[in-house]
């Protein structure tokens, strides 16, 4: 049987993270299942966990006065959903539903934050990590843009 | 001389608010003061990404570039921002183009350095990441509130 660090450890986004470090991660998370058209989390509430995906199927949204739910963007295994947690005010700024069954590793954010406080040499090799994950946010919004500016 | 005052210019700029002073004294030796007159490109989409720029005086309009239609600019930023990280992830490559509008004065920090430090001092590296993944946090913010603004 297959044990839960062995398995996140294996996952792309501890690629390189010594093992030690590994470890004391796997103590904050936990695995979650969501139904196909469950909520994750909503635009505004709290933000305690990041999410790595499994296997299914997640659409991240923002909400458009003008036009209701807006899908910006489909996460799928591999992917990492949440890092509000990370940064006051602590809440989410984006609307998360599973559109297929999925299957995830719920990491607690609050956890996770006071052993990265704790140990820096832990904090670092998360944060670079973080960092580098909003950054593909930015980079997967930024190719977005382009595309509505050049349908225009 | 010289690094004392450049050292208080970092410890005034919100990047830096709150560092513990020998993390400042670390990121003198990573920083050059730089001025831009109006108009001047101060880094160009595609091209390898070195440093990233803390504006303390002065505008800088961050441009999207595409071979397709006219360059779109998407935000203004001022005293007290910064501009560029591309230098933290592969492919090391500007995203964006940034130009000055007015006189601007920044400080530049050496991409390559600073990672360098990071790696050798933790508590430094855990510090700035912390600092940089909120930076890029608000700039997918500011770019989803974009996008949700031009979809049709």
């Amino acid at each position: 049987m297959e044990t839960l660090q062995g398995v996140l450890g294996a996952h792309p986004f501890f690629n390189d993270m010594p093992t030690q470090h590994i470890e004391t991660v796997t103590g904050c998370v936990s695995n979650v299942r969501f139904k196909a058209g469950d909520a994750i989390f909503r635009e505004g509430e709290e933000a305690d966990h990041f999410y790595l995906i499994r296997d299914g199927k997640v659409a991240l949204r923002i909400h458009s006065e003008r036009r209701g739910p807006l899908t910006i963007l489909t996460l799928s295994a591999g992917d990492i959903l949440g890092w509000s947690w990370l940064f006051p005010p602590y809440r989410w700024k984006f609307s998360a539903r599973a559109i297929e069954d999925t299957r995830a590793f719920a990491a607690d954010g609050k956890c996770l934050r006071e052993k990265a406080e704790h140990d820096h040499d832990l904090g670092y090799e998360l944060l670079k990590r973080f960092a580098h994950v909003v950054e593909e946010r930015l980079e997967a919004t930024r190719l977005q843009l382009l595309n509505v500016y050049q349908d225009q | 001389m010289e690094t004392a005052t450049l050292e208080n210019i970092l410890e005034e700029h919100p990047l830096f608010r709150g560092m513990k002073e020998q993390h400042l004294r670390t990121l003198v030796e990573s920083s050059t003061v730089v001025r831009f007159e109006p108009g001047d490109v101060i880094f160009e989409e595609g091209e390898p990404a070195h440093h990233s720029y803390l504006i303390r005086t002065g505008r800088v309009v961050l441009q999207l570039v595409s071979y397709r239609v006219e360059p779109f600019t998407l935000m203004t930023l001022e005293e007290g921002d910064i501009i560029g990280w591309s230098w933290l992830f592969p492919p090391y490559r500007w995203k964006f183009t940034a130009k000055a509008l007015d006189v601007t004065r920044a400080i530049s920090l050496d991409g390559r350095s600073v990672c360098a430090k990071c790696d050798e001092d933790h508590d430094l590296g855990y510090e700035l990441m912390k600092r940089f993944a909120q930076i890029i946090e608000n700039r997918v913010e500011a770019l989803s509130v974009h996008l949700v603004a031009v979809e049709k």
